[in-house]
């Protein structure tokens, strides 16, 4: 994948051990850590901008993960062996996404709650995988010991539950099954008086594309100059007349920013099959051009249909890519969105480090 | 024709009805023979007679009613089970059903469709696999030469069977090739293809240089834009053309005349997509007279 790694945080756990033996210092686990490590246990470093996938084990972390960023097939995650190290995943704009262990492991768990550290910043974001088919109390007992570390140390951290696998169920059962969890994760929250401000709650699951969505919610919190970026497609939606414009990462089909008005799941998913097909038919019919520093797009793509809107796709770096809806008489006068595309990219590879 | 369970409606769902290949599983054993008449090209009605592969519909069909199934017959297709337990016996029945054939209709093309490929993953088993059946195959069939094609419903392989099948049925194919190649001569295009407009198969198809045309590649863009338009028609907006620049080409996927798509590709930067747009245009009345 162009531009992404994934890299084994190197003796992560061995580090986070010994900032809890440190913690507890008499718990006995103390010498176990001692000996593995025999050095003074310094700070973990954990990236700037981060999301911080957590749950119960076999929860599906791991899959989303790997899903959405390495674009695995959902069926090849069946086989996924459990993490038993923090994993690190490094994002387009600089953002890192961690996958931690599942929170059953006693040591682990521990871990999560006594390193308040890895909360802090004001750029961090947690996802909390829930597991639609299996026991919720035991996950919304491991939540809130999350939540009650997280919030002591960042009241403002946003806390993104992920209903996951909730492929296969009915339309009405989704919604009570959220309702639920909703319910109890709220009434608990102001009895314990913890700041309910910044939850959401999302039904997911890696056999559709409502992964990717509930992904880009979360990542677009994190993005750089967020609102800058808004505001840009914005006025590009607004001058140019169109419908809705979606700023795609063309690999992994996350949007990092879009205009303010809402974003209708159907649609997305729309250009997310649409990208697909795109991405095939451009693999056949040759390679990237290396870009250079020119305004000149690398693809631009029209798609007309016969409904009451067309799609723009005009390509600002090899991975980003402004996906725009509008009616059709907007779409064929290419020369002013191209026009008015060349000045978004423009401002848009200068927010973003690309 | 073919025996029960070879995946014959299975095949003609994915080709003519829109299915996906999963779609399939939920079909049951064909009833007798079913019609279907599938207006193709135009003016060129397509009438399908899949016929169930069960014993007793198959005795029936080599008995007392040979004349009617056997006569004027323009194209047998025969779908052979890669994984049947008993090869003889398809064997049988394909020399029986020849026989007839040979009898009322002499003039028929055959067509072999070793099914369900993807079955075996290694290519190089697979060739060979074709291979032998295409040996046996052409020893049997002495007057008819049957085109042996491996296919799957899960790849490419059975809308590249069935493009050659058309190829061979649409009467005037020679002129439309004719005319195709000079039409991509004229808009100095790298590559022209014709699709079918209901089904997207590959009609006819072009290259401005000499190479062997990539059929598979154009398959697996058929495939690609024919599964979009389900999904457009599924967000009822209905799909009509997609055109895509880069600096290295230009790709078009136009609505060509009332039965067909055009796919142009054009390799020189310097050609503005407009013009190619207006050649489209301009040679879509020229087209109808052919192809519809």
């Amino acid at each position: 994948m162009n531009g992404y790694g994934s890299s084994t945080h190197a003796g992560g756990s061995g580090t986070s051990i010994g900032m809890y033996g440190q913690g507890l210092g008499n718990t006995g686990l103390t010498t176990e850590t001692g000996s593995d490590q025999g050095v003074a246990p310094h700070k973990d470093q954990l990236a700037d901008r981060r999301v911080m996938f957590m749950g119960l084990p076999r929860s599906g972390k791991t899959s989303i993960i790997k899903v959405v960023l390495d674009n695995e097939q959902a069926y090849d995650t069946l086989g996924l062996l459990s993490t038993t190290q923090r994993t690190e995943h490094r994002m387009m704009p600089g953002i890192t996404v961690y996958d931690f262990p599942g929170i059953d492991d006693y040591a682990e768990s521990q871990y999560i709650v006594l390193n308040p550290d890895i909360y802090e910043g004001e750029h961090t974001s947690l996802v909390f995988v829930v597991d639609s088919q299996s026991d919720i109390q035991s996950a919304i007992t491991a939540l809130f010991s999350v939540m009650r570390t997280a919030q002591s140390v960042n009241p403002h951290i946003p806390i993104n539950v992920f209903i996951n696998k909730i492929d296969g169920l009915s339309e009405e059962l989704k919604q009570d099954i959220q309702h639920d969890i909703q319910q109890r994760v709220l009434k608990n929250m102001s009895f314990e008086n913890l700041n309910c401000d910044h939850m959401h709650f999302l039904l997911t699951t890696i056999y559709s594309e409502s992964i990717k969505e509930a992904f880009s919610k979360v990542i677009q919190y994190l993005v750089p100059q967020h609102s800058s970026l808004e505001a840009i497609i914005n006025s590009f939606c607004s001058k140019s007349s169109l419908d809705k414009v979606l700023l795609i990462d063309f690999s992994t089909k996350i949007y990092l920013a879009t205009d303010s008005s809402p974003t209708y799941s159907p649609r997305y998913t729309f250009a997310c099959k649409t990208i697909d097909v795109i991405d095939e038919i451009s693999a056949l019919c040759g390679s990237y051009v290396p870009v250079d520093e020119d305004d000149l797009p690398l693809q631009r793509i029209n798609v007309a249909l016969d409904g009451y809107e067309d799609i723009f796709i005009y390509q600002i770096s090899p991975s980003l890519t402004l996906f725009c809806f509008g009616p059709p008489q907007i779409i064929s006068q290419t020369s002013l969105l191209e026009f008015n595309g060349s000045k978004v990219a423009k401002a848009i590879r200068k927010l973003l480090p690309i | 024709m073919g025996r029960s369970g070879a995946g014959k409606t299975s095949m003609r769902s994915l080709i003519f009805a829109n299915y996906s290949a999963s779609d399939t599983r939920r079909l049951g054993a064909t009833i007798d023979v079913e019609h279907s008449t599938v207006q193709f090209m135009g003016d060129l009605g397509l009438n399908i007679w899949d016929c169930g592969g069960q014993h007793k519909y198959l005795d029936n069909y080599l008995n007392e009613q040979k004349e009617s199934i056997f006569g004027n017959v323009e194209v047998l297709i025969f779908v052979f089970d890669l994984e049947t337990t008993n090869k003889d016996r398809e064997y049988t029945l394909y020399d029986e059903c020849l026989l007839n054939l040979a009898q009322y209709s002499r003039d028929a093309k055959v067509y072999c469709l070793v099914h369900k490929m993807d079955k075996i993953l290694d290519s190089d088993q697979k060739a060979a696999m074709v291979e032998t059946y295409k040996k046996a195959l052409n020893k049997r069939s002495d007057m008819f030469q049957p085109g042996v094609y491996g296919t799957s419903i899960w790849d490419h392989t059975l809308y590249q069977a069935w493009s050659q099948i058309v190829y061979a049925l649409v009467p005037n194919m020679a002129t439309i090739k004719r005319h195709l190649s000079n039409f991509c001569r004229l808009t100095d295009a790298a590559e022209v293809v014709l699709f079918e407009r209901a089904t997207f198969l590959v009609v006819c198809c072009t290259s401005g240089d000499e190479d062997e045309p990539q059929l598979e590649k154009y398959m697996t863009i058929s495939q690609g834009i024919k599964h979009y338009r389900n999904t457009c028609t599924e967000q009822t907006s209905p799909f009509r053309s997609v055109h895509i620049r880069t600096r290295a080409y230009s790709l078009f996927v136009e609505p060509f005349t009332k039965s067909t798509y055009i796919l142009v590709i054009t390799a020189d930067p310097e050609i503005e997509p407009a013009v190619t747009k207006a050649n489209i245009d301009a040679a879509r009345s020229h087209f109808a007279k052919l192809a519809d």
